[in-house]
């Protein structure tokens, strides 16, 4: 394995590691402003670790770091400063734990399941930007429409949102 | 090199899962649960790609999450609309 390589893993193990614990501390932080914070730890962590995975999904990774933690995460972290009382009341749900582990080792078993009989595909075609293009407006139109759509109710959403009459 | 790493992708997507079910169930103040469930729509992103890299798809995650991140967006602004009312309502954040 080259140093390379090891670098890559061990880039990827970092992040991954920063993930986790920036959503432990978002589960676990009283004030929810900061937690918010976290969430953009977690948002840059994840997108780190989708450019390690293929160099083709570097696109996506740099759209997930702009939109993503560039808006939604600094939009509610913004928004978060309007409310007094951000602090948490503890509250101690004795099976949340136990339900979060059985969620997640019945997902991991999904995933062996699924993936135990299929051979890892040697390697990924290159990314193209115009054939993303294509591939959006020829197979994807109608979900592009829908969310035009969405983001433009979006729009006049905040508009009333923040007229006061 | 590849395949390593995206069976670490599917395991770190996994435990962020359950990371993220487990503050969903174990709070009571309603930014806490949508923060909560920002981090399993980050946890399914990364599932999606972990498995795309394995069955070697270019183009389908990047589309599949673009839609996905671009909904979330939408359904942030729209649960924090919510929010809003609900704390002028309630003067709270904490749900029943």
């Amino acid at each position: 394995m080259s140093l390379t390589n090891d670098f890559a893993i061990g880039f990827f193990t970092f992040f991954g590691i920063i993930s986790i614990v920036a959503a432990l501390f978002i589960t676990r932080q009283k004030n929810v402003f900061y937690a918010a914070i976290g969430l953009v730890f977690v948002g840059i962590s994840v997108a780190v670790m989708i450019a390690l995975l293929n160099t083709s999904y570097s696109f996506y990774s740099v759209f997930h770091i702009l939109l993503y933690v560039g808006s939604t995460v600094v939009f509610l972290a913004v928004s978060l400063v309007m409310f007094r009382g951000l602090d948490v009341k503890e509250i101690k749900v004795p099976w949340a734990s136990l339900v979060a582990l059985i969620v997640g080792v019945l997902i991991f078993l999904d995933l062996v399941v699924s993936f135990y009989s299929i051979t890892p595909a040697a390697a990924i075609s290159s990314f193209s930007l115009q054939t993303l293009a294509n591939e959006i407006l020829q197979n994807y139109w109608f979900p592009a429409i829908i969310i035009i759509i969405a983001l433009l109710t979006t729009m006049i959403e905040a508009i009333t949102l923040a007229r006061r009459d | 090199m590849d395949a390593l790493l995206s069976y670490y992708g599917l395991v770190i997507g996994v435990i962020l899962g359950s990371i993220g079910i487990y503050g969903l169930l174990n709070s009571k103040n309603i930014v806490r649960i949508l923060l909560s469930s920002e981090i399993i729509f980050n946890s399914a992103i990364l599932l999606v790609f972990s498995a795309s890299s394995l069955l070697g798809r270019t183009y389908l995650p990047i589309v599949f999450s673009i839609f996905a991140v671009s909904m979330g967006l939408v359904e942030v602004v729209v649960a924090f609309a919510a929010i809003i009312l609900y704390y002028r309502n309630k003067n709270s954040l904490e749900v029943d």
